[in-house]
């Protein structure tokens, strides 16, 4: 990688060079069915002139290739001058250097990855004959990335993250296939997740106990219905239902948060921030120190006590609603350019004690296990549930089928009673928003009231 | 620059190396896409891709790569260290490589015409000012895609393509006052968008229109049993079910309800499944060398194929039959609006925004951007509104489907009616 240098003369310039190499191993019931690496790198140059944006991206990292991209992406915002004057945007000329690497454990060898993966298969085989299948899946991506802005940012940095699943398939009481999935994620390598047939047998066991039950799951009542969400659930109810409604692009887009800064928008249990690098002194999952325009990463308080304090930025948006930069601007491949996304984003843990949160519920549901979520401009949130009990009197119950559940989250986090003082991270996963990004959630157990899907 | 050049040298590397089968496939692409941000014309973001996927089989252990850089110093690199991975794979015979298809696909415009790009951005705010000044338009993007591809193997294959297309956008929320809709999109891609107005291509003007109406919204009381209409931008959430059931992880995994039913009925008989392998943007081969032909997966109901891929054929024992991406539904007899009044109590559905369904067809979901029905009428925008059933059930389930029709571009789908659904 050479040092990229931001075109000149005009409002505002950057140039990145961005590797990403990425590692995918899918072994289905002992069939090795995808064993790839790929590795992208290139250049690519961001021009913001006469208020309007040029980009420009090739795939090599040498100096020409980056002059070229520099030169291209100064004639695209000059390309945009046909659609006429804009208005001057004062945009922070803030800038930030510096070096953010990482230095994990020595890689995995193949040998290592594909002896591993066929010690678990063996044990599943013999552990759980009753399962149809037992299927392993690993990814992990590195992204190196140097910036140069002509505000004078210089900054390199590094993000990766590695993800390790298991998939258990059986079939139910009416024999029909079902399926759980266990994920372990962390920064760094494969090596990092330091995984081993010790260390997975307890989540694989627990895993099949949970498909067990599933077997003979019953149907939720559809409607209303009290829920512990789990810490897994609550990050991305975080990310999903307030993360997204807090971006300043989504504000200006019209999102419903736009008028609601400084207004109750949870229970004040609630306080959650989107931490640009680290959390009580500990690095995050996806650390980011300096974001794709160069300007320094920092925490961004959404909800405070219940409150509604700020947004996530980038320096366009910022500029837009007249709020400070947050370092927010991030970009998945040299071909992308930044936007306003989440980086590590979590409900605060409370002072409640799970096992309590539960016993205290008569009649509701505990939601372990989420499949994805989606959330909308009016908060309005969805997660698909794959695993959850009932509980009765303050007990778990039969396990549920598939559902979802749904609420508006400026509605449901103000039902919130009682947060637990759990605190639990990951980092496997995209968020998709044109481009998509690698981001960590986290957040302790909630008990509210949601909508569930069923009968 | 040359890729088929580039792609047979590869693939002497890598049979020289010392692997018994291999492929190679490279895919050079080059893009124009002018944005729309917040109602303005924001950016113009031109960008050069290129991908190679080495793929290497020796002693029947397999590995694979995929590069951005094409120089052959990277690409030897490349082929050393895939050897050194591929001998340490676990041994399975059923990994081969495509044998003797051949085929040169040259398909829409090759290059970009700015000035229509332009237009056409201009066109879509033309018509938010006009038509639809509260929609938000957040995000659009009028964009030029061109992409050359060549995939060779050691046993024959020669396949290549040169693919360009055209392809509109447009994501955001109409607000007014304090309220906002839930975000709306749309968008697809064609071999050309000169001959209309953009806001009449993929459905964009319908839909910014629609999201108006989405400003102020209600829910129904209680909770029913009712019938949806499923518009063609939802019609892909049941269909990616469906496709999910016949392909080589549910089949490997033996978790598909389908495995054992081609040949029998899985869906109503108004349900006609084509492929449309040649849509605009769309290459009709597959990233593991076969040429898709054209299939017709679903005919009256009928399930007619299953569709692993080579690999996954070889694994399963079920017969190969090579496919790859873009749908299309056969319209039925009755309009959209007669299958309207034809429904006593539930929505129309433009979105169904939910987790992906078990492997059983189980499902729960929002439904986002929808109308209520009541009485044969359409009513107001809904918001907190769930249905729940199942897809195998649903396709079952089809009462009718429309006359009209969406084509995105790949996705050519009509309106489905179908009853039975969950309301809550």
């Amino acid at each position: 990688m050479s040092k990229p240098i931001a075109p000149a003369g005009v409002d505002y310039a950057e140039s990145r060079q961005h590797e990403l190499h990425k590692t995918r191993i899918v072994m289905i019931d002992g069939n090795l069915t995808a064993n790839t690496e790929s590795t992208e790198g290139g250049s690519s140059a961001r021009v913001f002139n006469k208020g309007y944006w040029g980009f420009a991206s090739a795939p090599a990292m040498d100096d020409a290739t980056a002059s070229r991209v520099a030169a291209k992406a100064v004639e695209n915002a000059n390309t945009m001058c046909r659609f006429g004057r804009q208005p001057t945007l004062e945009m922070s000329a803030e800038a930030h250097s510096g070096e953010y690497d990482f230095n994990g454990r020595p890689p995995l060898s193949q040998k290592e990855i594909v002896d591993l993966l066929e010690e678990l298969n063996a044990y599943c085989k013999k552990e759980y004959p009753e399962l149809k299948s037992a299927s392993f899946m690993m990814t992990q991506e590195n992204h190196d990335k140097r910036l140069a802005t002509s505000y004078g940012s210089e900054s390199l940095q590094t993000t990766n993250r590695a993800a390790f699943y298991i998939i258990f398939a059986a079939e139910d009481q009416h024999g029909q296939p079902i399926e759980l999935m266990e994920t372990v994620s962390n920064r760094g390598s494969f090596a990092d997740l330091q995984l081993s047939l010790d260390m997975l047998a307890p989540r694989m066991a627990e895993l099949n106990r949970h498909l067990q039950a599933k077997r003979n799951a019953v149907a939720p009542r559809g409607g209303q219905q009290t829920v512990i969400i789990a810490p897994p659930l609550a990050g991305m109810l975080a990310h999903e239902a307030m993360g997204h409604p807090c971006e300043a692009d989504a504000v200006l887009g019209g999102a419903v948060t736009a008028n609601l800064v400084g207004k109750a928008v949870a229970s004040e249990l609630v306080t959650m921030v989107d931490f640009a690098h680290s959390y009580n002194g500990e690095e995050l999952m996806i650390p980011v120190y300096v974001d794709d325009e160069g300007t320094a990463a920092k925490d961004v308080t959404l909800i405070e006590k219940g409150i509604l304090r700020e947004f996530m930025s980038n320096r366009e948006t910022a500029a837009r609603l007249g709020i400070p930069t947050s370092g927010n601007a991030r970009a998945y491949t040299f071909n992308d350019e930044p936007l306003v996304r989440m980086r590590n984003t979590a409900i605060l843990p409370g002072a409640s004690k799970l096992a309590d949160m539960i016993a205290d519920v008569e009649d509701g549901y505990y939601l372990m296990r989420t499949g994805n979520g989606q959330a909308d401009s009016t908060t309005e949130f969805m997660f698909g549930i794959e695993l959850a009990y009932e509980i009765k009197n303050g007990k778990l119950g039969n396990a549920i089928t598939n559902t979802t559940v749904s609420g508006t989250a400026i509605n449901m986090l103000k039902t919130v009673d009682a947060v637990s003082d759990d605190m639990y991270w990951e980092c496997n996963g995209y968020c998709g928003k044109k481009q998509p990004m690698v981001v960590s959630l986290g957040g302790p157990a909630l008990r509210a009231q949601v909508h569930i899907g069923g009968e | 620059m040359d890729i088929r050049k580039i792609a047979d040298r590869a693939l002497n590397q890598l049979t020289g190396t010392g692997f018994d089968e291999a492929l190679v496939a490279i895919t050079v692409s080059e893009q124009d896409e002018l944005n729309i941000i917040l109602n303005e014309p924001n950016l113009l973001r031109s960008t050069e891709d290129y991908s190679l996927t080495l793929s290497g089989i020796v002693d029947h252990r397999k590995a694979s790569m995929t590069l951005t850089d094409l120089n052959e110093g990277a690409i030897d690199n490349g082929v050393n260290e895939l050897l050194d991975r591929a001998k340490l794979s676990p041994q399975d015979e059923a990994h081969t490589v495509s044998e003797n298809q051949v085929k040169h696909i040259d398909q829409g415009p090759p290059h970009p015409d700015m000035d229509l790009l332009a237009t056409k951005v201009e066109e879509l705010l033309s018509f938010r000012a006009s038509d639809t000044p509260k929609m938000n338009i957040e995000e659009g993007a009028a964009t030029h895609r061109r992409s050359r591809t060549v995939l060779l193997t050691s046993k024959g294959t020669a396949l290549s393509s040169d693919v360009g297309a055209y392809s509109l956008s447009v994501f955001g929320t109409a607000s007014e006052g304090d309220q906002s809709s839930s975000f709306n999109y749309s968008g697809g891609t064609a071999n050309d968008i000169a001959d209309k107005h953009a806001s009449e291509y993929f459905g964009l003007g319908q839909m910014m229109r629609e999201t108006e109406q989405q400003i102020y919204t209600g829910s129904f009381d209680g909770n029913f049993v009712g019938d949806i209409l499923l518009a063609p931008t939802a019609v892909s959430s049941l269909l990616g079910w469906l496709l999910s059931q016949v392909r080589d992880f549910a089949l490997i995994a033996d978790a598909s309800v389908f495995k054992n039913r081609v040949g029998e009925k899985i869906a109503s008989d108004k349900l006609t499944l084509r492929s449309q392998f040649d849509a605009p943007g769309h290459v009709a081969y597959t990233e593991d060398g076969f040429i898709a032909e054209p299939l017709t997966l679903v005919e009256n109901g009928v399930l007619n194929f299953l569709l692993p891929s080579h690999y996954g054929s070889r694994k399963t024992g079920i017969s190969h039959v090579p496919n790859s991406s873009g749908w299309s539904v056969d319209t039925g007899p009755a309009g959209r609006d007669e299958l309207i009044s034809e429904i006593p109590k539930g929505a129309l559905v433009n979105r169904l925004s939910m987790g992906s369904p078990g492997p059983n067809g189980d499902f729960s979901g929002v439904i986002k951007n929808s109308f209520a029905i009541s009485d044969g009428k359409l009513g107001q925008a809904l918001s907190e509104t769930m249905i729940a059933g199942n897809m195998a059930e649903m396709l079952n389930n089809i009462v009718d489907i429309s006359t009209e029709h969406l084509d995105l571009g790949g996705q050519d789908f009509p309106w489905i009616r179908i009853s039975g659904l969950n309301f809550s």
